[in-house]
């Protein structure tokens, strides 16, 4: 009987794969458009799952950080004429060097105080990127960046790109699993338990969290790359608090420690955002009650994370 | 220039001050922070200009029934809201923002543009030294001054005063000494909403109210409580008046374009070399 | 299985797009503009000259029995918002989008609209990077930045006598673009300015910049920005007690500058793009868009209205006539089109980068109205 059954799994499994595979030859444009950003955004909100999910730590910086992905590209593309695709490395990089220069020494502060720094430093960056015109242009943005481009063959259409984008969504689950399965991954939950008995198991706190919040940059400037090519304009007020907001929200819905949970959930709230566009000022209300009634009726996604606060010491304040 | 920047920062010093002092109080009790804060403080604003379009209130007055108002208000949303936030920092924080862009967009829908905003605070021109400005700012700057003496007249004499602090420190003991806690955190969000709103209505007729106006002071004001000590008022009061003056300063005499960096990177040097800020007391957990 | 999830999600929101009812066989319209956001007033007068012109060419029998179908897309005056505004209008698909505002809304936006092949006349963007020889599908009626900036630049010289000129503007690209080539003006005048200083649009408090320009005592304040950051600037300047007569280009061209600063605008001289004692058609034109106008929740603008108004029944509206919907023929009747439009002296023709040639107008705040400026 298992053996049928696994077999039966198999098919079904199959079956999504190549109707997902096929979804540009049969769905609408506008939804292959959709579909991109929903697999886009899983990049940072799987980068948070990691900092969250395994540390305790809540960034409300990863709007910036992916922010800073796609500014790197953005400009060695438009401004230094480098091809997209050799710019990968360096806007990973600059993302993650970023992370730890601001942030890696605010790592070490109790929840609530990271938050907090975390808010400083996206509005820094954001303030930066808005403010510093020689380099980014400003509130006029970084506009005609190119397509990816793989031989002569360009990513110019949504339906082009989506592969692409399916491949980055895929590797990025898998690799996310490889890492959690790792001995880092390892150390990274037994992080977020209980902070204190994993110090006392002598495990390489601070170095474990200034590695995690590496990682949560790195899949976020890897996100804003991807992002840069297909928008191929961008703005400062697209990595604002908001889309930090955003991410946050996707991975705490999903879950924190379950990243298909937060894969799904992208694709719910973004096509929620998408759909109630034509409602204006609604939609935005809407996104807000969906927020505010999310949190108060199901913190669920995250009961895993709950520090039962009745057991904690008097003096942890987490 | 010195004088109008000084002045000038003060007053905006002195706003980020008051809707900071929103921020301490709940977090004093409650250990949390609302990042609604910023749009209740646009609420006030908007509800001050709707009553003054209306009934024409003199100025206290004005600000007394706003006050009062979102006294009410905050205690109602406590109740139905907050109280289901309670569960850990992400939850609450996440909710409270979601707040935010209800009531953000809840009065965009009414007021999609900028409006100009009745001066109840008279509108001559006062000139101290070289710097010129309008009368409202005094008023500014006064009713802050009465605020905080209020309030910590409140604290240090009156029993509800003494509930808070009680909760503040220790609220399971408070507890069992016969405070009514869920008494006294409804109480202490009905403040933190009533003089915010009182800060919007002070801020009013100095610029024109807009729906996204509460976005960025409710973050400044946030860096300000941190900065002073989130769980301390006078700190706070402090960090507002600093912030204020400061990024005044950066932005005539460096560049306008940072002069909202100052905020945050004050936040964040803060955050890393102390944690309580400058005026706090908790000592904080690095683990 | 999780993947499986992911699917169904994706394919059940397919299923609600590909349910949505057709639409009948109407000539779809395109406008996009901030509707919501700083830029709400511009947007709105935007609004009220596509409907006007809407409601008149289908009352009269639509374009040959067609009726023409407003698609309004909010783009919040928000660059990044633009483009996914214009995106969805590509998507929708309409016909040709006559509209825009703001110069970093339009210069993202129209990249969309020209690799889409899309018909995009704009209104609401005065930034000359937007005609240049790189674009092919993208129209302009409305005057640029260098016309507008180089008439004031001289305008305060020659006629106002002003000697010490400071310019505050914002940093997005309208106002960069205003001060670039009013400085250039200027410099070929012989004048240099005694100050200049930036903002960003959302900004509410300006008494760091006004200090800064209050110590360099100028005679006049050049202001490339737009509402409400403009009336707020005047307000402000006034208050700290700053006497230089104020004087900028399109973005104050808005009836709300009065609203907002009633006192300090007084005596502002602008370039405008519409004033309704250019000739009787335009008073004409005005009073009757006043009156539809008047009763609604939003007061009328006809600044705003006149452009988008003008671009749709004398430009889009007869080529739609001549060339029907083929993109590449309505393209090509644009690009060739010229005539007479109320309120802009002697013809108008398009040029080989698509920009309208004409001649502007100036005009001066006077007891809270716009008055055609008479000299001093």
């Amino acid at each position: 009987m298992t053996a049928f059954r696994i077999s039966q799994r198999g098919w079904i499994v199959v079956a999504a794969l190549a109707a997902l595979v096929a979804l540009p030859g049969y769905a609408p444009q506008y939804l292959v458009h959709v579909a991109n950003f929903i697999l886009i955004y899983t990049l940072p909100v799987i980068g948070l799952g990691f900092l969250t999910g395994f540390t305790g730590r809540v960034s409300l910086a990863q709007g910036a950080l992916f922010g800073v992905g796609a500014y790197t590209t953005a400009l060695l593309t438009t401004k230094l004429g480098w091809a997209p695709l050799a710019t990968l490395v360096p806007s990973v990089l600059m993302t993650v060097v970023l992370a730890v220069a601001l942030g890696g020494a605010a790592v070490r502060l109790a929840g609530l105080y990271f938050v907090m720094a975390t808010i400083g430093i996206q509005q820094i960056v954001w303030l930066v990127l808005m403010n510093w015109i020689e380099l980014t242009n400003g509130p006029q943005g970084v506009r005609s960046i190119p397509a990816i481009g793989l031989g002569g063959y360009e990513l110019e259409t949504p339906q082009r790109f989506f592969f692409l984008a399916l491949a980055a969504a895929g590797i990025s689950y898998f690799l996310a699993k490889r890492v959690i399965g790792s001995r880092l991954g390892l150390y990274l939950r037994a992080l977020s338990d209980d902070q204190l008995a994993a110090s006392s198991v002598a495990v390489e706190v601070g170095r474990a969290k200034v590695t995690a919040l590496a990682l949560s940059a790195a899949w976020a400037g890897a996100g804003g790359f991807l992002y840069a090519h297909y928008v191929r304009y961008i703005h400062p007020d697209m990595f604002g608090l908001e889309a930090s907001v955003l991410y946050l929200v996707m991975s705490m819905f999903g879950g924190y420690r379950s990243i298909a949970g937060m894969i799904v959930a992208t694709a719910i709230l973004e096509s929620a955002t998408e759909y109630l566009r034509p409602f204006g000022e609604f939609r935005m209300i809407a996104y807000g009650m969906i927020l505010l009634l999310g949190m108060m009726y199901f913190p669920k996604g995250i009961l895993t994370l709950v520090r039962r606060r009745a057991s904690a010491p008097a003096t942890e304040k987490s | 220039m010195f004088d109008q920047l000084f002045i000038g920062g003060l007053a905006t010093g002195c706003i980020y001050a008051v809707v900071g002092l929103g921020f301490t109080l709940v977090y004093r009790t409650l250990r949390m922070v609302n990042f609604a804060q910023g749009h209740v403080f646009m609420a006030g604003a908007f509800l001050g200009l709707v009553i003054a379009e209306r009934v024409r209130l003199p100025a206290l007055p004005l600000l007394l029934v706003v006050g009062a108002v979102a006294f009410a208000l905050g205690m109602v949303l406590e109740r139905l809201v907050f109280r289901r936030l309670y569960h850990n920092h992400e939850v609450f924080i996440v909710g409270s923002i979601g707040l935010g862009i209800v009531l953000m967009n809840g009065v965009r829908v009414f007021f999609p543009e900028p409006v100009p905003f009745p001066k109840v605070f008279g509108s001559t021109v006062v000139q101290i030294g070289t710097a010129r400005f309008q009368e409202a700012y005094l008023w500014v700057v006064v009713s802050t001054l009465v605020l905080v003496v209020l309030l910590h007249a409140m604290f240090t004499y009156t029993r509800t005063g003494r509930a808070l602090r009680a909760v503040a420190a220790d609220a399971e003991i408070a507890g069992t000494v016969g405070v009514n806690v869920n008494r006294a955190i409804a109480f202490t969000f009905g403040l933190s909403f009533a003089v915010a709103a009182i800060a919007g209505v002070l801020i009013g007729p100095l610029y024109f109210v807009s729906f996204d106006m509460g976005d960025m002071v409710g973050l400044k004001a946030f860096s300000a409580a941190v900065f002073g000590g989130i769980n301390s008022i006078p700190g706070t009061i402090l960090g507002g008046l600093v912030i204020g003056v400061l990024e005044n300063f950066a932005g005539g005499y460096i560049s306008s374009a940072y002069k909202d960096l100052v905020a945050f990177v004050i936040l964040l040097v803060m955050l890393i070399w102390r944690p309580t800020g400058l005026l706090g007391r908790e000592t904080p957990v690095k683990v | 299985m999780k993947i499986g999830k992911l699917v169904g999600t994706i394919g059940a929101a397919a299923c609600v797009v590909m349910a949505m009812p057709a639409l009948a066989q109407d000539i779809k319209l395109g406008v996009v503009a901030g509707m919501s956001g700083p830029g709400t007033s511009y947007g709105i007068g935007i609004r009220q000259g596509a409907e006007m012109a809407v409601k008149e060419i289908n009352a009269a029998g639509g374009i040959k029995g067609r009726k023409i179908a407003l698609v309004v897309a909010d783009d919040a005056s928000n660059p990044a918002q633009s483009v996914t505004a214009m995106q969805r209008l590509v998507n929708e698909p309409v016909d040709l989008v006559v509209g825009g505002w703001g110069s970093s809304q339009v210069l993202a936006n129209m990249d969309v609209a020209e690799r889409a092949g899309l018909p995009y006349i704009v209104v609401g963007a005065t930034n000359p990077k937007i005609t240049t020889d790189k674009n092919k599908w993208t129209f302009r009626v409305i005057f640029t930045d260098s016309v507008q900036a180089e008439q004031i630049a001289d305008a305060a010289v020659k006629r106002l006598g002003m000697k010490r000129i400071a310019v505050i503007h914002d940093a997005n690209d309208y106002g960069v673009g205003n001060r670039d080539i009013f400085l250039a003006s200027l410099k070929k005048i012989g004048i240099e300015p005694v100050a200049m200083v930036s903002y960003q649009s959302a900004d509410k408090d300006f008494t760091a910049q006004l200090s800064r320009i209050r110590e360099a005592n100028p005679d006049g304040l050049a202001i490339f920005g737009t509402i409400p950051a403009a009336p707020a600037i005047m307000n402000q300047a006034r208050d700290l007690g700053i006497k230089a007569r104020f004087i900028g280009t399109g973005g104050l061209a808005n009836e709300n500058l009065m609203t907002l600063s009633p006192k300090a605008s007084e005596g502002t001289v602008l370039t405008t793009y519409f004033h309704e004692d250019v000739d009787a058609q335009a008073r004409a034109w005005a009073d009757r868009y006043v009156k539809e106008f008047s009763g609604s929740a939003q007061p009328p603008r006809p600044v705003l209205a006149a452009w988008e108004y003008r671009a749709i029944k004398f430009i889009a509206a007869p080529c739609l006539e001549s060339s029907g919907t083929d993109k590449e023929k309505l393209r090509q009747c644009i690009s060739r089109w010229k005539g007479k439009l109320f309120s802009v002296p002697g013809e108008a023709y398009f040029d080989k980068t698509g920009q309208l040639i004409q001649q502007s107008v100036l005009v001066e705040v006077g007891n809270g109205a716009f008055q055609a400026f008479k000299g001093k």
